[in-house]
Parts: C-alpha cells; structure tokens; sequence
C-alpha cells in the first residue's frame, strides 16, 4: 500500500494542485508543503517497514515477448533511501520554491509532485519495462521545469537535457526490448537467465546499450555534456532535485539493474572503475576552475558521484552500504547546496562567483549556513560524507593502491574547490554593488538546516542508513523468485558456495598470504615461545584467543563476502549456465 | 433482372472512386471534406452489399457496422467542418494548397 | 572519583560550542550581540569543567589506564569501528595540558578579543577546537583519532580566516586546510594500509599492539614489515602535514593571520604537537620499523634546522615564534626518530608553556600597539609593559635552554637520546645542538628588538601603549611559571624521573625493544648539560652582538622599503615547490576546461548539427501541397498491399 501511495499518490497530488489557485502562492503553498510532509512521512515509514512488495499486477503485453510486463513494485533498503532523498528534497524544493518563484507557484509544484513521482517509480519499480517506464517519465517533468522556470538560457538548457537524457536511454530500450523477446518476464531474474543463454558479443552489446543510459544519466565522463548547462540554468531547487536524487537513478541503475543481469567480465569492471575515477578527478579539476557558482556545484556533484560509481564498481563486500551511505550523504549535501546557491543567487541577483561576495557579513545567519553546509561536503569526520566516501575508499583499495591514491587526490581537489567557492561566496567583500534581493526565511534556513544535521546524525551513526540495507537477501530474492521464477530458486542457492571468481577475491588472497602467520601451527608454536618467554597460563590462553579471533575475522569475512552479495550470485548463475 | 451482389460492390467501388478522386483533384477543402464522406459511404455500401452475400446469422453484422460508421462519419463532419471554419479564419482562404504551413 | 565516564572529557567543550554557536548565531542580527561577560564567562566555564575532570580522572588513573567504549560507530562488512576512549599515561599528560593550556587561553581571549564583532563565535570556535583535540587525544582508535585530526584542522581552517573580511586571512586559511588535507590523506591511506594488515579491528590501538607484539612473539616480523613500514610512512605524511613539517611545513607561518590567542593555542601549544603525539600512539608500531624511524629523524633534523635558519631573517614578532614552533616540532621529531618518544612527549608538554606564553607575550605586545607586528616599528617595550617584558624573556630563556628552565631539560634529553640513540647520534647531536644556537640568536633578535633599545614606530602610537588587562596577564603569568618549572618533572641529572613514569606503561615497550637491538653509548649526563648551556650562551652573544649594538641603527633606516604581510616569504623554497603542484593542478585544470571539454561539447553540437541537417533535408518532402502528400501517401498504401499481395506477407 506504502508502495503504491508513494508512486501513485504525487501524481494524484499534482492533478489536486491544479485545483488551487494560480494567482496565490500562499494558498497553493500550503497545500503543496502538506503533500510534501506527507510524502516525507510516508517515505520514512518506508524505510522504517523494511523490504516489501505489491502484489504482481499484469499490466500489459509487449508484442513479441513471451510474458506480460508487470505492474511491480518492491522496496529494498537502497531504493527506500532513495525514495527518501526525492521526497525530502522535494519538500525543500517546494518550501524555497515559494520565495523564489512568486507567480506561477501553482505549476511549479506540479511540475514536482509529478517529478517526484517518477522518481519514486524509478527506485522502486521491480519490472524492467516498468523502471524503464519511470526513468524516461522523469525526464519530462525536469524539462518543463527548466524551460519553464530556469534561468536566461533555459530553453536551450532544457532541449539539451531532454534530448541528451533520452537519446541516451534510446539504446537501452532497444536492448531491453531483445531482451524480454527471450525472457519469460521483463524481472532482474529472468532477464538474467534470458541473458546467459546469447552469445558474448551480444551479451556485451546489449551491457553497453544499459551502460550507456546509465552513464548519461549519472552522468560519467565523457556523457557529462548536458549536465553543467542543466544545473546551472535550472531553477536552484530543481538542480537540487536533480543532483540529490535524479542523478542517483544511474548509480541506482548500476546498482540494482546492472549487476544482477549482466555478467561482468574484469575488463568491463576494471573500466566502469577508472571511468568513474576519471569523472571524479574530471569534475574536481573543472569545479576548480569554475565561475559560475552553480556550475561550479554541478561539476562538484559529477566528481562525488563519479566516486559512487567507481565504488560500485570496486565490488567489494562492503561495496553497498559505503555506496549507499555515499549517495545519501551527497544527496543531502548538494541538496543543501544548490538550495543555499539559489537563495544566494536571488539575494544578490548573481550566481557567477566573482562578483558575489562578503554575504556572511551581509547576511550572517545565511553565511553560517553556507559555510557550515559546504564544510558537511568536504567530508570531514562525523560527517555522513566521511563515513561514505572513507568506506569506499576503502572498496578501492581492495582493487589496489592506484585507485585509492586517485580517490585521496580528489578528496584533496575537493577541498580546494569547495574552500575557493566558500571564500568567493560569503568572505572577502563584494565586487559590486548590488540591492539586496529577498533574505532567507526561517522555514528555508531551518528545513536546510534539518538536512545538515541529519548528515551529522548519520555521520556519527551510519547505522541508520546501512541497517535498512538488506538489499536482495534472502528471504527477498525468493519472494521476488516466487512470483514469476520458480527455477531459478535452486539455482541461486547452488551457486552460492561455489568460489568467487572477480577481482576481489584475489586482492583477498593476497591479504589472506600476509596474514598467514595465523594458522593453527604458527598457533602452537607461538604458544611455545610464549611458554619459553615466561608468560603465564592465563596470558597465553587469552592472547592466542585474540589471535584466533582476528584471524577468524578474516575468514568469516571472505565467507560473508560468498553469501553477501546476490549480484554475483545472480552473475555466477549465469556463467555456470 | 435480379440484384446481382457485385453490382452492388461495383457501385461502391465507382462512388468510393468518385469520392477519392474529388478528395484528390479539387483544391476547394469543402469538396475535398465532400470526397472523403462519398468514399465512406461508398464503403458502408460495400458493407450492406456484402452483408447480402454471407448467410443470415452472419449477415447481420454487415448491416450494423454501416450504422456505426455513419454515426461516427456524422461526428467525423462536424469535427471536420469546425476545423475547415478555423482554418478559414486563420488564413482566409478555403483553397488547401495554401495550408502548407508544415513545410520545414 | 575514579568512577567518572570518560566522555565527560569532550562533552562540555561539545556543549560550549552549541550553546556559543546559537548564540552567535541568534544574535548575528543584532547591532550590538551578546554581553561580552557572560559569554566569555560560558567560554571559559566549559573548558574549566573539562579541566577538572582530567584532574580528577588522572589522580584515580589505574597504572594500566582506563579503557571505555561509548557505542559502535561504524558498522558494516569491512569496517567496524566503536567510538571508545583510551586514558593512559599519555593520554593523560596530554590532556592535562590541552585542557589547561586552553582554560587559560580562552581566559586571555576575552581580554584580547574585546569588542570584536565576532566575539561569541570565537569562543564558538575555540570550544570546537577543544572538543576535537580531546577526541584525538583520548580515542581508542585511529578512526576516531582522525575524527579529532580532521576537527582540529577544521577549526584552525575556521580561525585562522576568523577575520574573513580580508581575503588573504581567506586563502591563509585554505592554505592551511588544504596542506593539512595532503597529509590528512596520508593518515587516510595509512589506515587502510593497517587495514589490509589485521581487518578494520586493527585500527583499535590496543589490538594493533597486540598484534605488533604477536608478529615479534611469533617471529613473523619480516613478513608483515613492508606493509607496516608503508602504513608508517603514510601516517608520517598525516604528521608531517598536521606538525609542519617538511615538506608540508608553509602552512604555518601564513597561518599566523589568525588572532594571537589562536596561534598559542592551535598553532603552537596543542594542534601542531598531534603528530608527535601520534608517533609516541604508535610508538610499538614504529619500533618495528625502524628504517621509517630514521626518516623521522632526518624530517626532524632537516626541519628545525631549516626553520630556525628562517627564523633568523623574519620581521613579523609572530612569524618569528611560527618558524621557532617548527623548529622545536622538529627536535620532537628528531627524539622520535631516535626511539625516545617519551623525550618527545616531554618536549611537546615544557614546549606548550613556553611557546604558548611567547605566543601570548606577543599577543599582548600586539594589543598594546594596536595591531602592529612589525619588530621593526617596536622596541623598548619593557619600560611601558614591564609584566609582558618579563614573561617573555622567562619564556626566552625557556626555549633557548638556559640551565635551570622547562627548555632546558627537555632539550637536553632529546640531544642526549640523539647522541645515544640514534645511527650516527654524533652527526644529529651536533645538528641539534648547532640548531640551539640559531635558536637562541633568534629569540635574542626578537627579546632585543622588541624589548630593548629605542621605540622605533610613530609617536602618536606610543601615548597609547599600555600594558593588558588583567585577564590577559593572569594566563600569561601561570604560563610563564609553566616555562620555569616544568621541566622540574623529569630533570635527569637531578634524578627526577616522574615523566618518564607516567609514559612508561605507553612507550616503553616499543622504545625497549627498539633499543635493544642496538647498542646504546653511554656518556655522563653532565657533558651534555654544559654542552646544552654553552649552546645557548652562545646564542645569546651572538644575538646581542649583532641586534644588541650595530645592526638595529641600519634596520631602522631601512624598514620603509622592506617588504611585509603575511606573503610566504621565508620558506625557502618549499613554497615554490608547492606552487609547481599548484600550477600543475591548474594546468590540468585547464586543460580539462578548455581542451577536453570544448572538444566534447563540439562532438556533442556538431551531432546535434548533423542531427538538424539531415531532419531539414527530410522535412523538405513535406514542402508540398496537401494534395499531392495525400497522393502520395495513397501510392504508398497501394505500393505496401502489392508488396504483400505479391510476396505473400510483409514478414
């Protein structure tokens, strides 16, 4: 019901919005700040309740394939810490929207609640068809939003985003097309089963066509090219919307669609993992030159995100919840960002960082924010960014050193971009005169202000965040399996045992022979020399406990490694086939 | 003489092609809209002539079908005449050569 | 009352900077803010109460230490880490002097910040800075140290560009953050190293001794030698970012934008001595690795010498006490390197007196000018502020180590480890010793220069000079007896090892097992005590015959041409080192802007081009009249049914 409430319900609340007036954004407002809350509570609910999912409805048929598409959908920890990110931003957007835009409010929370909605079918929806359906859906809202709300070049920003975003996800429509031709069902697990049985090269194919929606829509050097005009055109809310939440549809993408189907050959890995890289660095070095304020975000955003997805692709045991926790944390700190840079743009009529300036003493509770906000994105321990990006700093570095240094030089980048727009912005003085444009309200200061504190919450305690995640366990990937798949129950479970063949495991190895000191040999003996050296009974017993129980770790680690992820269950099913 | 079924269909097929070729050939949009309404009833005539053709239990769909089409032809008119009426109003000529406003 | 939980510690610094931050925050708006009374009052209130929690901590203190885990942290496959607190004897010496160094300073700030209009945020600030100090001194893990590590850089980026209206108090400050930033990196990637070692338990500092003396008991030392010795680099790299060393050393000096009180508390008292805290933390880790020990030493060496060569041509009274700070940060790197982490430590505590009561001296100094730092416009202030003159010539002889004072001792032993300790002692005993000379040439130059001789600024300016109230002097007062008695807590040749003791249960393992595989000379104490002393009499002559008579008439006529400000200028080359990277990053940068982006947006606009051109071309075919599309749409329908009728079906 949940489920439904939060797919259906925003599109049910933007048809309501029509219904209010267009001349009073107070009236509408209110209405619109009550669906938001709704939508946040109910979104939190979501997370709260755990895996679930509706019952499998028949939707329709496509033509040539063997089953119908349904009308599906299951919540899992990551796509309920998704949904959460577009209410909650959503709801912020709809609070600074209304100081923002003072006619015309009405559509612009239409435009939202429909937005929110399809991004709420993106990460929930369990169909292929379905979430394929949403993720093209999301696209229209946003551009209507930028055409209509954006700044001087929005016209061409929004042509740019539509028809970049589509002609992007035109190759994997065709792919998932073919694909559901083969499959008995357009569900992860029988399109992973129809995929095994096509040749490498089409395999391979039909893995670009889904990369490429999903590089596009993250979006990854070198497919970045709508993204900076979009953000920074877009109306400030909306670019929050679309870095917070939009944007993780790609890391969601790889996540929950990517993995699970295809199976990944090391070659493909190894390039997903620089490419991400690459886009980190790339985005550091042009957020570092940037003058346009919310370029300057934008390019931000592409950096921590191009982190994501090398993350991602590290596929490390841990590799979930520090993506997760990642994702989250930088949802709520660009949020908060692009909120603030809107606010500022409309109190000093500008957004190029050049000639803003001094705001923290113009304006010292806005600067406090701005400057305490940025500082939540440098990630700085006890922060939800630190905890993120430390975790997948550490998946890196089970690929190797390389990675890991690569990624540490972009934390230091992104200290040096986010500090020089921090001074350019609220110290020094400002390089122009200018009339103060409308301040930051209480409501807008302390709902960004909920989110900054919300990153130190999870920052001192992730466990929020990471205990939601129980992402294709089990019990879930057999209710999934039971609807549609019988056969494929058995199968999962068999391969579970079987040896893990990716990259991570010979990194364990290599691990594993440095602490090889830890056998039950290496034990007597070491007991032996404590014996010698004088250390009593006692001593001896609960130092070789500890031992053990270190060593133990280890092993228990490489195990849970073999019964953590489903992905590569589901990727070694098909290569057993 | 007896009504042979294909006189019917023979009838049908001249109106149909009368119609066309008014729909076609003249550049006047109320012929044209005059054209297309003589092909469908050209068609439902086809219809009726079949029905004849087929046994009874059959037959009957070939008479309820024209009745359908006629009601929808009658919607279809009055659509096409309120936008033969704007269409006028915008560019003060009944003469469809000058409706090219598509051209890239 | 042994019995008090250990996050007590960090919790009222923790509640003083929420309380001050939403005062600073709701009186913003205000013209005239909070009373400055009751807000200094809270600041200096929350780091008393800490203060006196130590106390009362460190005398119940079990000889072991105190162990307490609070809760988990992080928990998730690879890493698990719980936030607990470890107070040992270092811990304890560490935080007896962070808390009471930082009571006294936040008690000096409310003189010295008086009527600024950033007063309450600036003890916002300082009780920041205090939490995350005592979070990295008291935590039990290096995760949580690195929390600190980071917090505490965080709050030195925050004050040093406290005075954000001036961009280059700005970019001193991003300069700091982002220099810190490189070796915070460094302690990052160390831990990770650790990590591939033991799993994400290893982090914790007793299980990584555990661990460390299980290689050692076990004989597998070898085996896990190289991965430590790189995780023992990294972290170094975390030091010698966080202590200025080389080569991360040009932070600091610019870092003196800062208002007085935050260089004697950050940047010279208790911040910049964390990496030599870390060392003597994993000291056991260390003393396996003692190629990355000679490192140390050398860093160590290379730094205070180079910075006290600096120091000699500086005219700012405060970048002078910045590059003295570095100087000394390098002779506790030097004892480290040289196994003698309790030595280290022991500087770090009589360092923290004198150099936070020079630092204050010169705050003081500074108020009483109203703002001036050039020594070239002082002079002869110890007519007009006799009790500054005397704290700061107390503190002098402290630093420089003239028999009998906290420097003394400490230097002392750190020269006399070096010679015993270390490979080569003989060679960094006399780079330690020559080191003390230009030390005390150079904290000469400034006592004579500022205290001495003739006023050399404007007259208008001198009616005004007066000595600090006194809040300001109080701190000064306790801090200059801190720099005479200090060092009374482990005099050697008098046969007072109290220090030592108290480190014993933390360092001396490592510094045992580390000595005890070479072997350790033995020379009388006394040689190196008269050694010590003549070094800095020597000192003080030289100071005096070049400052003291000749030099000071020609500087005077020169200071209106010389150059000032807060530009790096005595860092030898290391700022230009860095400007390469800095141009190298830009340089990417660039190349990323207008080369690889333009070539991507002209791929991305000429298909966008290429895409209108062939739809133009297309759209052509509808340039007809209605008809004929009509016509032809027909002949295609007609075309479509004989293809079918023909073939027999379209597929």
């Amino acid at each position: 019901m949940l489920l439904h409430l939060l797919v259906l319900a925003p599109f049910a609340a933007a048809i309501l919005m029509m219904a209010t007036s267009k001349e009073d954004p107070k009236s509408s407002s209110r209405l619109a700040f009550l669906f938001g809350f709704a939508f946040v509570a109910m979104s939190i609910a979501l997370i709260a309740a755990g895996n679930q999912a509706t019952e499998a409805i028949e939707w329709f048929q496509i033509p040539g394939a063997k089953g119908s598409v349904y009308y599906y959908l299951y919540s899992h920890g990551l796509g309920a810490w998704m949904v959460f990110l577009s209410t909650g931003l959503s709801l912020v957007a709809l609070i600074t929207g209304r100081n923002t835009f003072e006619t015309n409010y009405r559509n612009f929370a239409i435009a939202i609640f429909a937005l929110m909605g399809a991004m709420n079918g993106t990460f929930l929806a369990a169909d292929a068809v379905l979430f394929f359906f949403f993720f093209e859906a999301m696209v229209f809202p946003a551009a209507v939003l930028i055409a209509g709300f954006g700044g001087a070049d929005r016209k061409k920003a929004a042509m740019t985003f539509a028809i970049y975003t589509l002609v992007g996800s035109a190759p994997m429509m065709v792919a998932l097309w073919y694909l559901v031709s083969m499959a008995d069902n357009s569900l992860v697990l029988s399109l992973a089963v129809a995929l095994q049985n096509l040749d490498p090269s089409m395999q391979m194919t039909l893995l670009l066509c889904f990369l490429l929606a999903f590089l596009v829509k993250t979006p990854v050097f070198p497919f970045h090219g709508w993204q900076a005009i979009t953000y920074a055109e877009a109306p400030a809310p909306l670019s929050a919307i679309l870095t917070g939440a939009m944007s993780k549809a790609g890391v969601f993408g790889f996540i929950a669609w990517i993995l699970p189907i295809f199976p990944l050959s090391m070659k493909v890995v190894d390039g997903m993992l620089w490419l991400g890289l690459l886009t980190a660095i790339y985005g550091a070095l042009m957020a570092l030159r940037a003058t346009d304020g919310k370029k300057l975000l934008a390019f931000s955003s592409m950096s921590h995100l191009g982190l994501a997805v090398a993350g991602v692709f590290s596929l490390s045991e841990s590799m979930l919840p520090a993506v997760l926790v990642l994702l989250v944390a930088h949802g709520l700190s660009a949020g908060a960002q692009f909120y603030l840079m809107g606010i500022a743009e409309r109190f000093a009529g500008t957004r190029n960082i050049e000639q803003l300036g001094g705001l923290a003493a113009r304006n010292p509770v806005f600067g406090s924010l701005f400057g305490f906000v940025a500082v939540l994105s440098l990630a700085v321990p006890g922060t939800a960014g630190f905890v993120g990006e430390f975790t997948v700093l550490m998946s890196l570095w089970d690929m190797g050193p390389l990675p890991a240094l690569v990624a540490g030089l972009c934390l230091i980048l992104s200290a040096a971009y986010m500090l020089r727009f921090v001074q350019k912005v609220i110290f020094g003085k400002p390089a122009r005169e200018y009339v103060d444009g409308k301040r930051m309200t209480a409501l807008e200061g302390s709902s960004i202000s909920i989110m900054g504190v919300m990153l130190l919450v999870f920052g001192m305690h992730p466990a929020f965040i990471t205990n939601a995640l129980q992402l294709f366990d089990e019990s879930a990937v057999q209710e999934m399996n039971k609807v549609t798949h019988p056969a494929a129950v058995q199968e999962s479970q068999t391969v579970e045992a079987s040896a893990d063949t990716t990259g991570e495991a010979e990194v364990d190895e290599n691990i594993a022979a440095v602490a090889q000191p830890m056998t039950e040999d290496d034990l007597r003996q070491l007991d032996s020399n404590l014996k010698a050296n004088g250390f009593s009974d006692e001593e001896r017993a609960s130092l070789i406990a500890q031992l053990k129980a270190m060593s133990e770790s280890e092993v228990a680690d490489a195990h849970e490694e073999a019964a953590e992820s489903n992905e590569a269950n589901v990727k070694e099913a098909s290569e057993n086939e | 003489m007896e009504l042979q079924p294909i006189y019917i269909q023979i009838l049908a097929l001249v109106l149909f092609t009368l119609g066309l070729v008014t729909a076609l050939a003249r550049r006047n949009v109320f012929f044209v809209l005059m054209g297309v309404e003589l092909a469908l009833n050209a068609v439902n005539l086809s219809f009726v002539g079949f029905a004849k053709t087929l046994p009874a239990a059959e037959s009957v769909a070939g008479q309820i079908v024209p009745l359908f089409s006629i009601a929808v032809a009658a919607a279809e008119a009055c659509v096409g005449l309120a936008l033969v009426i704007l269409i006028f109003r915008n560019r003060e000529s009944v003469d469809s050569d000058n409706y090219s406003n598509m051209k890239g | 009352m042994t019995n008090l939980p250990l996050w007590i510690i960090p919790l009222f610094p923790l509640l003083g900077t929420i309380l001050l931050g939403t005062i600073a925050l709701i009186s913003s708006g205000s013209k005239k803010g909070p009373s400055e009374g009751f807000v200094g009052a809270l600041s200096v209130l929350f780091p008393a109460i800490s203060f006196l929690c130590v106390v009362l901590l460190a005398f119940g203190m079990p000889e072991e230490g105190i162990r307490q885990t609070l809760c988990n942290w992080i928990d998730i496959p690879m890493l698990k880490v719980d936030i607990g607190f470890l107070f040992d004897g270092l811990s304890r010496v560490m935080l007896l002097f962070v808390t009471g160094i930082g009571s006294l300073i936040a008690l000096y700030s409310i003189g010295y910040m008086h009527g600024d209009r950033g007063f309450t945020r600036f003890f916002a600030y300082i009780n920041l800075f205090l939490f995350s100090m005592i979070v990295l001194v008291l935590s039990d893990s290096l995760l949580l140290t690195f929390l600190g590590w980071e917090g505490v850089g965080l709050c030195s980026y925050l004050l040093i560009g406290f005075w954000n209206h001036d961009l280059n108090n700005c970019k001193a400050a991003n300069k700091a953050f982002i220099v810190n930033r490189v070796g915070d990196i460094g302690f990052l990637l160390g831990m990770l190293c650790l990590a591939t070692l033991g799993g994400s338990a290893i982090l914790n500092y007793d299980a990584l001794n555990k661990f460390i003396e299980m290689l050692i008991a076990g004989g597998h030392v070898e085996l896990a030698t190289p991965i430590i010795a790189v995780a023992g680099l990294l972290f170094f790299v975390g030091c010698t970012g966080k202590s200025a060393q080389i080569p991360l050393l040009t932070w600091l000096p610019d870092a003196m934008a800062g208002p007085t009180p935050v260089s004697a508390l950050i940047h010279a008292a208790t911040m910049v001595t964390s990496g030599v805290y870390l060392l003597a933390r994993l000291s056991r880790m260390f003393s396996v690795i003692p190629e990355v020990l000679v490192v140390v030493l050398i860093v160590g060496m290379l730094t205070a010498f180079w910075a006290a060569v600096a120091g000699l041509f500086q005219n700012d009274i405060k970048k002078v006490l910045a590059y003295s700070t570095i100087s000394q940060l390098g002779y506790m790197f030097m004892a480290a390197g040289a196994f003698a982490f309790d030595a280290s430590i022991f500087h770090v505590f009589t360092h923290a007196f004198f150099k936070a009561a020079l630092f204050l001296g010169a705050g003081a100094v500074i108020h009483a000018l109203a703002g001036e730092q050039d020594m070239r416009r002082m002079g002869g202030l110890i007519k007009k502020t006799p009790v500054t003159a005397c704290v700061m010539i107390f503190a002098f002889l402290a630093i420089i180590g003239f028999p009998g004072f906290a420097g003394f001792w400490s230097k002392d032993l750190i020269l006399e480890r070096l010679y015993t300790n270390a490979p080569f002692g003989e060679f960094f005993y006399f780079a330690g010793l020559l080191t003390a000379v230009i030390t005390a040439v150079y904290m000469g130059r400034l006592i004579i220069m500022t205290f001495f001789g003739e006023y050399r600024g404007s007259k208008e300016k001198e009616a005004h000079i007066h000595e600090a109230p006194a809040s300001m002097l109080i701190p000064m007062v306790i801090l200059a007896f801190g720099a005479v008695f200090a060092g009374y807590l482990w005099a050697d040749s008098m046969g007072i090892k109290f220090f030592e003791q108290t480190l014993a249960p933390v360092v001396s393992d490592a510094q045992n097992y580390a000595l005890g595989r070479i072997s350790v000379a033995h020379v009388n104490p006394m040689t190196f005590a008269c050694f010590g002393t003549a070094a800095a009499l020597l000192g003080m002559i030289i100071a005096y015959v070049i400052y003291g008579t000749k030099r000071l008439p020609r500087l005077h006529k020169k200071w209106g041409s010389a150059p000032e400000g807060f530009k790096a200028d005595w860092t030898f080359f290391f700022d230009y080192i860095h400007e390469i990277f800095i141009v190298m990053t830009k340089a990417f940068a660039f190349i990323a802007d207008m080369i690889v982006d333009k070539i991507l947006q002209g791929i991305q606009w000429t298909v966008g081009a290429i895409v209108e051109i062939v739809g133009d071309g297309v759209s052509s075919f509808q340039a007809r009249k209605v008809r004929v599309q009509l016509t032809l749409s027909l002949v295609g329908v007609v075309a479509l049914i004989a293809v079918v009728l023909m073939t027999g079906g379209l597929i």
